[in-house]
């Protein structure tokens, strides 16, 4: 199967994280994802939406598929927020600047294979996460 | 607000609550809003948060889920979680999301056994 899909959306309302899950959902599935890996790409990408919602207001995830020797999705959350300070801190589980649980970002990073943060203060944060089929 | 129907159903002294498959953040608040006046409204002693149809749990639906279990039991009431895939219980514990003191059952049917048998336990009977 060399299908390939790609796709963006805006985040800037709360329903955007439902609507970002549904379509996340959709790619996952036509790409061949087994039940739980969906779920995993679709838990991630509620985490990190949720974050660009909560913490910079608004900003956009990207999707597309990966083809190469191993296929795969890659998922990208960019947003022109506050950015974070300490970017291995904020990766260390129950750390939060917010009422959260400090579990999205190293959650989602268990959750995924590969899992990049570049953030700069004032600038922004872009999060790119990648999940490869196994066959 | 998409899949916004919560439905809560009274059988004897136990509220069986239907989550939405995929409820958006105020949805999810809502509904720990609605159980908890429904709690109140009907003197229920017992409470079945049904997770069948729900594909998805992420930090924001467990620390609700959680928190809803805390203030139920703050009112005297119990609650069993049910019905939770196995896809979204591989994910919710890697997440690294805890929902450990909460009371689990498969389906409704072993969470309406699990209620009455606790219930029963309480008030003095065998």
């Amino acid at each position: 199967m060399n299908s390939h899909c790609k796709g963006e959306m805006p985040i800037d309302t709360e329903n955007d994280i439902v609507m970002a899950r549904k379509y996340v959902r959709e790619a996952a599935v036509a790409l061949g994802f087994g039940v739980t890996d969906v779920t995993r790409i679709v838990t991630a990408t509620s985490e990190l939406t949720r974050n660009i919602y909560v913490y910079a207001g608004s900003g956009i995830i990207r999707w597309h598929t990966i083809n190469g020797n191993a296929d795969g999705l890659e998922l990208i959350f960019e947003d022109h927020g506050p950015g974070i300070a300490d970017v291995s801190l904020a990766l260390k589980p129950g750390y939060t600047t917010s009422k959260g649980l400090g579990m999205g970002l190293p959650g989602s990073k268990r959750l995924m294979d590969e899992m990049e943060v570049l953030s700069e203060i004032g600038k922004g944060t872009t999060i790119r996460i990648r999940k490869w089929l196994k066959r | 607000m998409v899949n916004g129907n919560i439905s809560v159903i009274k059988i004897r002294d136990i509220l069986l609550v239907t989550v939405p498959s995929d409820p958006d953040d105020g949805t999810i608040s809502e509904l720990q809003e609605q159980v908890l006046s429904s709690m109140e409204r009907h003197s229920a002693k017992g409470l079945i948060l049904d997770i069948s149809t729900v594909e998805t749990i992420d930090s924001f639906f467990a620390r609700t889920v959680s928190e809803t279990v805390k203030m139920v039991s703050l009112m005297g009431g119990l609650t069993v979680l049910s019905g939770m895939r196995a896809s979204v219980a591989i994910t919710t514990t890697q997440l690294g999301l805890s929902l450990d003191k909460t009371l689990t059952a498969l389906d409704v049917d072993r969470a309406m056994e699990l209620l009455s048998d606790a219930l029963n336990r309480s008030e003095g009977r065998t």
